[in-house]
């Protein structure tokens, strides 16, 4: 402690002396910390919570006071102000302030330094074991018990995350607190509260005690039970009666200290039940409760006052849950450490049996939502090898997928032509590779896809869809064969990772000899497309260039590369795979090299409206979660005379069924619906459109859309326009461009 | 004096008789609310809803109590504009101020694709009869003045679609009110009454066995949230569902200043402040498959971290209270509801995480199908079959959340 | 944090045990990312008894070597998951929020991650 200073209270500087709490410094000035209620100091209840430093809800007698700290009092009607959020123009995150996360292990951690508790602690030190040993005296309190068991503290240095074997909870007894007329007054305190307040040198003034009085305090005590107190704002006197209610007795004080009995802190040890939590000491023991309460504030959290517990009761409400939720009671700061034993000793007076205690759920002490956050980590983003190349090109970048990948560089129009008239480059990297060698690899291949795969010929590949048990579709891509038992697979960009786990599964599902190797991030792919891609091909060292679904190994301006020819963009187009750190080195001698025939590259926009000129489906956009081959018109690419693969069952099951859905090709004249754009027959939605693109080149709007009612109509309306069904591809339908 | 306290519903407790017309099973708010219509529209009040523990354990009294129509799928948005209208004028029917408040909701999109699925949302709502609306980040921050429009410089919002007729209410009245309503028809509630089993008689199910003994019934309906599979396993039903936790948690109460609900497409967070002024925070449903009702660390971090990328004032207040629902979550992400291919046995499930606002109309349409035994239009499309017919409704990118 | 720097060298994916009998030159650093699967950091050629075995040149990984003391004094807050004890050891899992993998042996310790999360970690730690 840094001595004697002073603190902010309601703007008002007060003294503190060395080792006050805010909440003994507050009383110390003759204040009471919110605006009346009887007060603890063992941070049990919520009579003591103020705005501190800006964070409402602290809870001032466990926050240490410390030069210049500023104490709010909520307002005595109504919430605390969310200060920040009426500061309307926070467009920027504030400084970040980090928290600070300790992680810890150990064997045993013990919650609560009494007497039980550092008994258990010496214990297990005894036996070896390591043993973290937490008080909220030190200002150690604890979050919450959570499966691990881990052990959330919030400490004067931060947040500890502490992983443990075991866990001792013994936490003592709270004090209960007092439930009668008047108990919202100012000078109200626990037995234990006033011996502190005493020892701190805080005046308490005239004071009586109602039950077991404190030890050391200068006090009267007052015999009989408590029936009201009187006063206006502060205490002024108090009203008791002998054992049979009879004899009201009326004693006038400053201030009420009240030894009512106390209550097992067990909040921590229900919340962890099926966890390795053991509860010693106080904690462990089962107190009697209280007399039934008759009248007064029962909730001083809530603000709500036996009559309503009665009114809510005598409605039905009869289950301690219901009342809880019904009158409210049990659920603010204190969650239910004030009232609970009232709340069980009402019930029990009106049924037949003593009410377990209701569901402890965390926090057991609040945190801030950035206490909370601490430590945590979104999500990571992947770069491409090339990033830095397209935001020096200008390009806006997107993510997708979980990577970041160029949406245009400014102009996909002029992308589109580019690739369309010319050459261009694109980013392809971010597709999924997956390498597969052994002597099942043939057989493994052929059971994983629906398309023929043993006759693939080496250096040869070919497009195959991927489809789950149900016959739906789950993503696409290449199959290339390098070798008799060696092939290697591609993936959409967004479906790569689960493709991965899904082809790793099933290997080992079915005890296969195949080795997998995921090359995706060691990868760097470029697409070189266009009219002119194999000029600017046979300039960078390829003189031959693989012909159409055909694949090489062949250095391309001196960087070894797989060079794929296949076609998405409805070009020549060859796809280099190379080492990622040879990536801008490659992209940026292609780019010099094509200069001369106007090489620029293009950005996923570009890229959705050519393939769709195409037609080509992307998975996840055009595809739903229940496609299957025939409702994408993709049957061609499923091989149902082989013996199995993943999904035939399904469609073998389902192909003689009725099928209303079908993906299907549509065009109009004038500019592109939106995507997503409903479908129109008859004034009815009978489907919608999946992918949209006003095609330069055609000068017409093309699309993919859904069609979900039979007969499939071949006239439909779109945004207000007449479509007609046409079957893709709508540009170049035989493709010779691609071959070329 | 707190003004939320409930001051006007009453729950009249009737003792079990040995037979009812109909037996419902699960006493949350699709269960109660089935049990209502059936007497309230078809005169059926010969029932019994039996709960295993109090009204409103479930899933019906721990959602976040979003109300919404913007759904993905023109089958789902019809019956959920169904849906809210009928809670529009709920309050009046039943009786009972539930909080209903209009609030509008912003789904924010920070990518291409995101704003492509938003654009295609609201265009389809629209044509459905749902309002649903493209706001640019200027239009975003001048409903949501606390929006970070940056997403603490890693989420920059691009956009997002606006549905303003979304909006919460207190749930557990809304399970209260239709109890209260049910109850004063003549329906029986029964808590504290597991079903264990059904009575056969060959495949048929003619009553439910229960902690409290046989209960014989014309009809069974089982509305009993995220425990479904094991009660149709009693009738020897395979659902295609499997049960998935998910979380909430809440701030304590401060004063009003945050209006319309914010969530996110891509953080699958989502934010609002309730009636009693706390902040209630949502996030996506639990990955991994779980009965437990166990909360996680690892989730109010996670969801806290992301709520203050968008909201940095967040980061004062204080974390009160969270937990955890079991929510039955189907193969397409849409709700099963009707007859099961076992006669006397019907469900109502498939709920998952965004079944509150199905309450009125769930009950509402359920109670007209055990009444006439026939499906109605607005639930032909979910009908169990639809799955063995490979007609399913997948609508993942609206559910999965609230 | 200096940045982090590619790594090249050799993948292999084969039978556990042709990947227990390869042979190494001395000092090469094998990290065993899974029992079939090995990145042999500075490798240039091995000989693999697995007729089927993968062997790729690979250059997807950025790392750079630390002291222990840098590792406890930066990197450990950084973790939420316990370090092995028993060296060396490879350990994998999220360092920052970002996938990638600690070699620990007793005086140094190697920390990577595929070269495309490199910009994301190298800005997380610093
Ligand atoms: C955290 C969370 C947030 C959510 N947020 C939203 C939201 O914002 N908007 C929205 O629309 N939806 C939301 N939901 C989903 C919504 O809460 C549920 O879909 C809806 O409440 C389901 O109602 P129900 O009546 O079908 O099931 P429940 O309310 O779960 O009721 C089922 C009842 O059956 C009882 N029961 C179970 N087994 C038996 C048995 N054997 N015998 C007798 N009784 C039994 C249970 O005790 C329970 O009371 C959320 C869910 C959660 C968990």
């Amino acid at each position: 402690m840094s001595g004697d200073g002073r603190i902010v209270l309601d703007g008002r500087p007060i003294p503190y002396r060395s080792g006050d709490s805010v909440a003994v410094a507050v009383m110390r000035a003759g204040e009471h910390p919110q605006h009346g209620g009887t007060v603890c100091l063992a941070g049990d209840c919520g009579n003591c919570v103020a705005e501190v430093d800006g964070i409402a809800y602290t809870r001032t007698c466990q926050t240490p006071a410390r030069p210049g700290l500023v104490v709010q009092r909520h307002p005595a009607a109504g919430a605390p102000p969310l200060r920040a959020a009426r500061q309307i123009d926070v467009t920027t995150a504030p400084p970040a302030g980090r928290i600070p996360v300790q992680r810890i292990e150990a064997d045993l951690v013990v919650i609560g330094a009494g007497e039980s508790g550092t008994a258990a602690a010496t214990n297990a030190r005894g036996q070896g074991r390591s043993v973290t040993l937490l008080d909220a005296r030190d200002g150690e309190e604890v979050v919450g018990i959570y499966a691990g068991p881990t052990v959330i503290v919030r400490t004067p240095k931060g947040m500890a995350h502490i992983h443990a074997r075991d866990v001792v909870v013994a936490t003592g007894a709270a004090e209960l607190h007092p439930v009668c007329p008047g108990n919202g007054l100012i000078g109200l305190v626990t037995a234990r509260a006033a011996e502190q307040l005493h020892t701190a040198g805080v005046d308490l003034g005239v004071s009586v005690a109602i039950g077991s009085p404190p030890s050391g305090v200068p006090c009267t005590p007052v015999g009989g039970s408590l029936r009201r107190i009187e006063g206006v704002g502060r205490v002024s006197a108090v009203v008791t009666v002998d054992d049979d209610g009879e004899g009201e007795r009326t004693t006038a004080c400053e201030t009420v200290i009240v030894g009512l009995g106390r209550a097992a802190r067990t909040v921590l040890w229900r919340m962890a039940d099926d966890l390795p939590v053991t509860v010693v000491g106080p904690a462990a023991q089962s107190f009697p409760l209280p007399e039934a309460p008759t009248a007064g504030t029962v909730c001083p959290c809530s603000r709500v006052d036996v009559d309503d517990l009665v009114g809510v009761w005598e409605r039905g409400f009869q289950d301690l849950e219901l009342l809880k939720r019904a009158a409210l009671v049990g659920i603010g700061t204190c969650q239910g450490s004030a009232c609970l034993p009232h709340l069980r000793a009402f019930i029990a007076e009106r049924s037949t049996a003593i009410p377990e205690p209701f569901t402890a759920r965390p926090a057991s002490r609040q945190i801030t939502i950035a206490e909370a956050a601490a430590g945590v980590h979104v999500d990571a983003f992947r770069r491409t090898a090339l990033h830095d190349e397209h935001v020096a090109l200008g390009a806006q970048m997107d993510r997708f997928g979980g990577w970041w990948r160029p949406w245009h560089y400014g102009d996909h129009v002029a992308e589109y032509w580019a690739v369309r008239e010319g050459v261009s480059l694109g980013d392809v990297s971010t597709l999924g590779k997956l390498v597969v060698s052994g002597p099942d690899a043939v057989e493994f291949l052929e059971r994983l896809y629906p398309t023929g795969v043993g006759d693939i010929r080496v250096g040869r590949s070919r497009y195959a869809l991927l489809l789950n048990d149900g016959g739906h579709l789950i993503d696409d891509g290449m199959i290339l064969r390098e070798a008799e038992t060696r092939f290697v697979l591609t993936f959409t960009s967004a479906g790569a990772g689960h493709a991965e786990m899904w082809v790793r599964d099933w290997a080992e599902t079915w005890g296969l000899r195949v080795h997998l190797l995921d090359r995706t991030m060691s990868l760097a792919a470029i697409n070189v497309t266009g009219p002119l891609a194999g000029r600017l091909l046979e300039r960078v060292g390829l003189p031959s260039p693989p012909r159409f679904l055909q694949h090489v190994h062949a250095e391309v301006c001196g960087v070894p590369c797989h060079v794929m020819r296949l076609s998405f963009t409805g070009e020549v187009s060859f796809e280099l795979h190379h080492a990622v750190d040879r990536s801008v080195e490659l992209w940026r001698a292609l780019m010099a090299a094509g200069r001369d025939l106007g090489i620029a590259p293009h950005g996923l926009q570009a890229l959705q409206g050519l393939r769709l000129e195409k037609g080509h489906v992307i998975v996840g956009m055009d595809s739903e979660l229940d496609s299957t081959p025939r409702r994408l018109g993709m049957e061609w690419a499923v091989k149902m005379d082989k013996p199995d693969f993943v999904g035939r069952t399904a469609l073998a099951r389902t192909a003689g069924l009725p099928d209303p859905r079908r993906l299907v090709g549509l065009t109009m004249p004038g500019s592109a619906p939106t995507e997503g754009s409903p479908i129109w027959s008859d004034r009815q939605i009978v489907g919608h459109v999946s992918s949209s693109f006003a095609s330069p080149l055609l000068g017409h709007a093309v699309m993919l859309g859904w069609l979900k009612r039979t007969p499939f109509p071949d006239e439909v309306m779109v945004d207000g326009r007449s479509a007609v069904a046409v079957a893709p591809p709508f540009y170049d339908p035989e493709g010779g461009r691609a071959r070329a | 004096m707190n003004e939320f306290v409930e001051r006007r519903l009453t729950l009249r407790w009737q003792q079990a008789k040995r037979a009812y017309d109909v037996v419902i099973v699960g006493g949350g708010g699709h269960g109660l609310a089935t049990a209502y219509y059936l007497a309230a529209r078809h005169g059926i009040t010969n029932v019994a809803v039996v709960e295993a523990g109090y009204i409103g354990a479930g899933n019906s009294g721990r959602n976040t109590t979003i109300i919404r129509a913007n759904y993905g799928i023109p089958e789902a948005v019809r019956f959920y504009q169904h849906s809210l209208e009928l809670y529009q004028t709920l309050e009046d029917e039943l009786d009972c101020w539930m909080m209903y408040t209009t609030k509008g909701i912003i789904w924010l999109a920070h990518t291409e694709t995101a704003m492509r699925a938003e654009r295609a949302r609201s265009l389809l709502n629209l044509a459905c009869g749902a309002e649903t609306v493209m706001l640019t980040p200027q239009e975003v921050k001048a409903l949501c003045p606390q929006l970070d429009l940056s997403g603490g410089g890693r989420y920059p919002v691009l956009g997002a679609s606006y549905h303003p007729a979304a909006a919460t209410a207190r749930h557990d009245r809304v399970v209260w009110a239709y109890a209260q309503g049910a109850m004063r028809l003549g329906v029986h509630v029964l808590q504290h009454t597991r079903v264990t089993g059904l009575l056969r008689d060959g495949a048929r199910v003619t009553g439910v066995e229960t902690s409290a003994g046989p209960i014989s019934a014309g009809q069974v309906l089982s509305a009993v949230g995220g425990n479904v599979s094991t009660l149709a396993a009693y009738a020897d039903v395979r659902l295609p569902i499997r049960t998935h936790p998910l979380q909430a948690f809440v701030t304590n109460d401060y004063e009003q200043a945050f209006q319309p609900i914010l969530s996110d497409t891509e953080l699958l967070c989502y934010v609002s402040q309730t009636e009693r002024g706390q902040m209630l925070i949502g996030a996506e449903f639990d990955a991994q498959p779980s009965y437990s009702l166990k909360s996680s660390f690892s989730f109010l971090q996670s969801s806290a971290a992301k709520a203050m990328h968008l909201l940095p004032f967040l980061r004062n207040l204080r974390v009160l209270r969270q937990w955890t629902g079991i929510c039955d979550i189907s193969a397409d992400f849409s709700p099963i509801l009707g007859e099961t291919g076992v006669e006397g046995f019907l469900v109502t499930t498939g709920w998952g995480t965004w079944g509150f606002k199905a309450i009125p109309a769930g009950g509402e349409l359920m109670a007209e199908l055990i009444a006439s035994g026939r499906t109605p239009p607005l639930l032909e499309p979910f009908r169990l079959d639809r799955f063995a017919s490979d007609q399913t409704m997948a609508d993942p990118g609206s559910t999965g959340t609230h | 944090m200096p940045a982090l720097e590619t790594l090249p060298g050799l993948r292999i994916v084969a039978s556990p045990e042709a990947l227990d009998a390869a042979p190494w030159s001395a000092g090469t650093v094998v990290l065993r990312f899974a029992p079939d699967d090995a990145f042999a950091i500075g490798a240039t050629a091995v000989d693999i008894a697995d007729d089927h075995a993968i062997v790729a040149e690979e250059s997807g990984f950025v790392g750079r070597w630390l002291t222990r003391e840098e590792l406890d004094d930066r990197l450990v807050t950084h973790i939420e998951w316990p370090l092995p004890t028993a060296l060396p050891a490879l350990a994998q899992g999220l360092i920052a929020g970002v996938p990638a993998k600690l070699w620990l042996t007793t005086d140094r310790v190697l920390l990577l991650c595929a070269a495309a999360y490199a910009a994301e970690l190298a800005d997380r730690l610093g």
